[in-house]
């Protein structure tokens, strides 16, 4: 854990600069992604860029709406600080929908554009996982494995990294998957990356300390996870029907 | 039509295996109680200790927290840095929003009463500010950077700790949440 940078007088916190290097990585992810995929890097650069900017904006704004009792007098603080006070899944919502909008504005196709998306996606969820990790933020439950790290005192799964993890195989995954061997299936590269990502995070969820609960004890991260992961893998398998239908008939 | 067999079977696997880990690792009840030992990390009992106010009030902290009584919101800070001179009217203002219902105490980092006691006059801040001028409570705290703010609950127990300037509105989020 280092949340704070001590440089001199001057103490930078770790957790803004991980997200401000994830953010360039991401775009620069995309641009790559264009690249291999055959696509024109710049207009998808711009559509992630929309998709971050959105984010950003959008986070921002639905906390404010739910907290206007506390902006009403005194609106600087809509923009100071900026240290906190973001609504995730706002910004998330958000932020795909100003992508989805600005992609349909420059008539971009949507699996094509996904598949160019996904690297960027996920190196930005790992970049949030690494920025708890320094910051101490989503720690894991307590263990005695030995790959347990200490933070708060006491040895913990270190489940932000786990979930660096995870992000590593699904790039992996859409790595092999964009390779010229099995390319030709716009939309499963997405897909898989996806899936992978979304599968390794309900597994481990279940190592999480701060996790959201709903009733019964269940993770909520670890349920949305599952839908992921299911729905990923129903478009993956209409996907490739569809493929086999076009293959079978071009045949004939 | 195989191929839609094993993407089927694919499906109805990952299902059962999905949400049998979900089933396995969901949080129970019956877990054993974690010891809950005195650390100012999140889950433990906040350390507690005993400090002179800017108008020689003494205020310890488990009083508030004695037998499941008032959350505690304390705040390190000192006069000579922006980013707590910042948020302090934020403090102010809950401290009135809330009155009675959560304390809030801003616990100064090595600076003398008079210090503290000029920058409150000039500022209008009327909620309890500590004299910690041997840093004895910031050191119990291993505060390394202002400002930090560390949420405590009813019953004395560590919430939440956020370093850095924080808005009005994440201020009475977190207040709201320890109240509930």
């Amino acid at each position: 854990m280092l949340p704070f940078l001590n440089i001199g007088p001057l103490g930078l916190p770790t957790a803004p600069l991980v997200y401000l290097l994830g953010l360039w990585l991401s775009l620069y992810a995309v641009d790559r992604a264009a690249r291999r995929l055959g696509h024109d890097p710049e207009r998808l650069y711009a559509v992630a860029s929309v998709a971050l900017l959105g984010g950003f904006i959008g986070a921002r704004l639905v906390f404010i709406l739910l907290h206007w009792s506390s902006y009403d007098d005194n609106l600087l603080g809509i923009i100071w600080p900026l240290t906190s006070g973001y609504h995730a899944a706002g910004g998330a919502l958000i932020g795909a929908a100003a992508a989805f909008f600005y992609g349909r504005w420059r008539d971009l196709a949507l699996w094509p554009t996904l598949d160019a998306l996904a690297p960027g996606l996920i190196i930005f969820l790992m970049a949030v996982s690494l920025a708890d990790f320094l910051g101490g933020a989503g720690y894991g439950s307590l263990t005695s494995l030995p790959w347990g790290v200490t933070q708060f005192g006491v040895r913990r799964h270190a489940v932000q990294l786990y979930e660096v993890l995870a992000g590593v195989v699904a790039l992996g995954a859409w790595w092999a998957v964009t390779s010229p061997r099995f390319r030709g299936l716009d939309g499963r590269p997405f897909l898989l990356a996806v899936a992978v990502y979304a599968g390794g995070r309900l597994f481990v969820d279940a190592f999480k300390e701060t996790t959201p609960l709903m009733g019964g004890g269940y993770h909520v991260v670890q349920i949305v996870c599952l839908v992921v992961v299911l729905g990923a893998l129903v478009w993956l398998g209409r996907l490739s029907a569809a493929k086999s239908a076009g293959t079978i008939a071009s045949t004939h | 039509m195989r191929e839609r067999l094993e993407w089927v079977t694919l499906i109805i696997l990952v299902s059962l295996m999905g949400a049998g880990w979900i089933y396995v690792s969901r949080e129970t009840s019956d877990a054993e109680p974690m010891p809950v030992t005195t650390a100012p990390y999140v889950g433990n009992l906040a350390p507690d200790f005993t400090l002179q106010t800017i108008d020689d009030q003494t205020i310890t902290l488990r009083d508030f927290t004695a037998e499941g009584g008032t959350p505690v919101v304390l705040n390190f800070w000192a006069t000579w840095c922006p980013p707590c001179r910042v948020e302090m009217p934020y403090f102010e203002s809950v401290n009135n929003l809330y009155d009675g219902e959560v304390a809030i105490l801003g616990l100064n980092q090595a600076e003398s009463a008079t210090v503290i006691a000029d920058y409150a006059r000039d500022h209008g801040l009327a909620y309890p500010l500590l004299v910690d001028d041997d840093m004895r409570v910031n050191n119990l705290y291993g505060v390394l950077n202002l400002p930090t703010t560390i949420f405590i609950d009813r019953n004395g127990v560590v919430r939440e700790v956020l370093i850095g300037t924080i808005s009005q509105a994440v201020l009475e989020d977190r207040i709201e949440a320890l109240l509930e």
